[in-house]
């Protein structure tokens, strides 16, 4: 069979992932926090016994982007969000140290400070946790200060400090949680607090997610798509013609 | 079949639930001690399809490979118990909490459910009840023949009876807080449910033990802000355009694959 059909194939096939990672950024337009996906192709030869004469489509996630995403006021004193770079420290479900740049906090029944999607806030000496308050602020340090329940207004007690990092970027990548990780990451590895990282308080950051472009991206995708649904085509209808000629009339 | 077609579905429903929560949010731009809802979305789990670092020949390796999201979710709802503004009504059964707490309404079960809305009436025993005709707890009966019924800072309801010059304490309104006010199950008639997430009511004291003040005559106003809610909604009928842009693109690639070949 002419390799062609299967080169086109691959194109076509790799299409659909492309637009499948552009459909993510687009469905996550509105995720507190969210770093939208870079989405890629590369051509790949194929390697054997002989020279390499094709090169395969193949589709890829180079990175994430790290631009930050538009700050919004909510004016709640638990809804942070990073000036800039920086990341905020959070554990994930192995317990590990992740990033992420969600900053819509909440404090649950046991006072632990947790952040929308429900992963624990990690501050300099560990998990964070909050004895009942009546007030709370975060500096844009990240210093917590509460006044707790039944004090004087007076009374401001320091109960510590959100760990905000700013790690390599080059060697940050997204997780299947959706959280960020170090490269190479083992367990047990933490990054250093970052002084120079600065919080905004009272604003949430909206995703970075470029709609227009993550649009437009998607529909070339398509559109490319159907050119190689075309170049099957007319391999098959090439195919048809060489059989022809072989008809015996 | 289309990855894309599954993903821009999940964008869809989650537009869809936003757009629920800021339309109810609307409705209740006038409803007395209101506490707004906020959508929460998180990513979904990712999927890698090629493992970064996978080798590309005998002594190369793949800079990176290709993680592919599944989409969204809608991770819940959030309360936002920040306070609404306060609005005179001179009503002497119209109580607003200034600050933190929540009054408690003995529910016919017997149980005890929470609300901020402060619009007290009374009944034909004078007992003190709310707008759908439950008891405050503790009750608080106003006797007959009362002139003035003055309720302090701190709960304390005292009534001067016709005749009487001298005030007579007839009971005390506590409030209640919670830890975790965020988590409390919203039930409708603006009344609250202790949960797990809530953690456990704690009794107090109005003005005292960081407790808000109680004020007389005065109600809480819904915290919905319809600017922002307008500005919502304008983002969420966009997103919604455009996954469903994505869904009509994914099937002309399918009609495209299905017509060529």
């Amino acid at each position: 069979m002419d390799r062609a059909l299967y080169i086109a194939m691959s194109g076509a096939k790799q299409n659909t992932l492309g637009v499948a990672a552009a459909a993510n950024n687009l469905a996550n337009v509105s995720t507190t926090g969210f770093r939208q996906d870079f989405e890629q192709a590369r051509s790949m030869p194929v390697f054997g016994d002989f020279y390499p004469t094709r090169a395969y489509a193949m589709e890829e996630r180079p990175a994430s982007d790290f631009n930050p995403g538009t700050l919004v006021e909510t004016g709640r004193d638990l809804d942070l969000s990073i000036d800039n770079q920086g990341w905020f420290a959070v554990q994930d479900d192995q317990g590990e140290e992740a990033y992420t740049r969600r900053g819509d906090l909440h404090v649950d029944a046991l006072g632990r400070l947790i952040n929308g999607e429900g992963k624990q806030m990690l501050g300099n000496g560990g998990p964070i946790v909050l004895p009942p308050f009546e007030k709370i602020e975060i500096a844009k340090d990240g210093t917590i200060s509460i006044r707790a329940s039944g004090d004087e207004p007076a009374v401001v007690a320091d109960v510590g400090r959100l760990k905000l990092v700013s790690p390599d970027l080059t060697q940050m990548e997204k997780g299947t949680d959706g959280l960020f990780h170090m490269a190479g990451q083992q367990p047990g590895d933490a990054q250093p607090l970052d002084v120079a990282v600065q919080i905004v308080p009272g604003h949430l950051e909206h995703s970075n997610v470029n709609s227009v472009q993550a649009l437009t991206n998607m529909l070339s995708l398509q559109r490319q798509y159907e050119m190689q649904v075309k170049m099957m085509k007319t391999v098959d209808e090439n195919a048809q013609t060489t059989t022809s000629i072989l008809d015996i009339q | 079949m289309m990855n894309a077609l599954w993903v821009s579905k999940t964008g869809l429903n989650a537009q869809d639930h936003g757009l629920s929560v800021i339309s109810n949010n609307l409705a209740n731009v006038a409803t007395t001690g209101f506490k707004k809802d906020r959508a929460v979305f998180e990513d979904l789990i990712y999927q890698i399809q090629r493992q970064p670092g996978a080798l590309s020949s005998q002594d190369s390796r793949l800079p990176s490979g290709l993680q592919l999201g599944t989409g969204v979710k809608v991770a819940g709802t959030q309360k936002i118990f920040t306070s609404g503004s306060l609005q005179e009504t001179s009503q002497p059964l119209d109580l607003a909490i200034n600050g933190r707490g929540f009054f408690q309404i003995a529910m016919p079960d017997g149980s005890i459910s929470y609300t901020r809305d402060g619009t007290f009436h009374m009944d034909a025993e004078g007992q003190v009840v709310n707008a759908s005709g439950f008891l405050l707890e503790p009750n608080i009966t106003i006797p007959d023949q009362t002139n003035t019924l003055t309720i302090s800072r701190d709960g304390i309801a005292s009534v001067t009876l016709f005749g009487d010059t001298e005030p007579t304490e007839i009971g005390q309104i506590d409030v209640v807080d919670f830890i975790n006010p965020a988590g409390l199950q919203a039930v409708g008639s603006n009344l609250f449910l202790e949960t797990a997430s809530s953690g456990a009511p704690q009794v107090g004291v109005a003005s005292e033990g960081g407790f808000g003040s109680m004020e007389q005559g005065f109600l809480e106003n819904s915290n919905v802000e319809v600017v922002e809610e307008m500005v919502q909604m304008i983002t969420v009928q966009r997103a919604y355009e455009m996954n469903s842009k994505v869904v009509s693109s994914a099937d002309q690639m399918l009609q495209y694959l299905a017509q060529n070949t």
